[in-house]
């Protein structure tokens, strides 16, 4: 029988930040086997654009959540690094909108030109850089046939 | 641990809590280029499974309305030998349950992409 999954102490039912994340990385995965050229088929676009959708919603309610909780009065100047921190976590959520609405562009075939292709592996850059995530596409077989 | 190659695979999700149920379709759908079955309680999916059409694997939580993991293993496998069926949980009292009832594999929670990717690397390609 094969095992997966983390070991016995650490089993637990999985969260909505659980979900957030694991999609998170699925969508860079996605976007990295588009960079190293593996097929996309229909069903793929399908994930590709469902998956999207999810990180969009999802980023675009934490960030309002963080708004909100700036408009509550919470004197984030008062405290240097709690409002570094604000801000770090405020562009980490815009770039993940930004990595959705360029996964659905991908998948609707509307992410052409080299500028384009530059600018979603700069964002997938920095994306991984906080949330300190590594994955090789190529080590995935299934990936390289459509 | 036999190692096989579906063409054309057809894969099932069954499991109560949509967030999770859709992200497993979700990965499993990337993964395979195929459509992939979800169904919310164990009732609605054996009902489906039964047919002639069924999927070559289940991927089922254990604990589900209507007929459990473990009892969908059990039907499944009585059902069809050779098709795979694999059990997700949140219990770890579940493992040595779904080992001893011949489930061919036990996905703990919470389960991440790279887990499903092994499931598909196992038992698909």
């Amino acid at each position: 029988m094969l095992r997966a999954g983390p070991s016995s102490g650490e089993i637990r039912n999985m969260s909505g930040e659980d979900i957030f994340s694991s999609r998170l990385k699925l969508l860079i995965i996605m976007a990295k086997a588009y960079l190293t050229g593996c097929p996309i088929g229909k069903y793929r676009k399908q994930a590709i654009i469902e998956n999207s959708r999810f990180v969009f919603y999802h980023s675009l309610q934490l960030v309002n959540k963080m708004a909100s909780s700036k408009d509550q009065g919470l004197k984030v100047q008062a405290c240097t690094t709690f409002a570094d921190d604000m801000h770090e976590e405020h562009i980490f959520y815009q770039r993940t909108l930004l990595l959705a609405v360029m996964a659905k562009a991908l998948a609707e075939g509307r992410l052409k030109g080299y500028f384009r292709e530059k600018a979603l592996k700069e964002n997938l850059n920095r994306i991984r850089e906080a949330f300190i995530f590594n994955f090789n596409v190529k080590d995935v077989k299934c990936l390289k046939v459509a | 641990m036999s190692q096989v190659s579906i063409q054309n695979v057809k894969i099932a999700v069954v499991d109560g809590d949509l967030l999770v149920r859709d992200f497993v379709s979700t990965v499993l759908m990337y993964c395979v280029n195929r459509d992939v079955l979800s169904f919310d309680n164990g009732m609605a999916a054996w009902r489906y499974l039964e047919g002639a059409d069924s999927p070559d694997i289940i991927i089922s939580e254990v604990d589900v309305s209507g007929l459990n993991g473990f009892e969908l293993l059990a039907r499944f496998k009585e059902k069809h030998p050779a098709k795979k069926c694999l059990l997700m949980s949140a219990n770890p009292d579940d493992e040595k349950i779904a080992r001893d009832s011949g489930a061919d594999a036990f996905l703990a929670k919470p389960v991440s992409v790279t887990d499903l990717f092994r499931v598909v690397e196992t038992f698909v390609v």
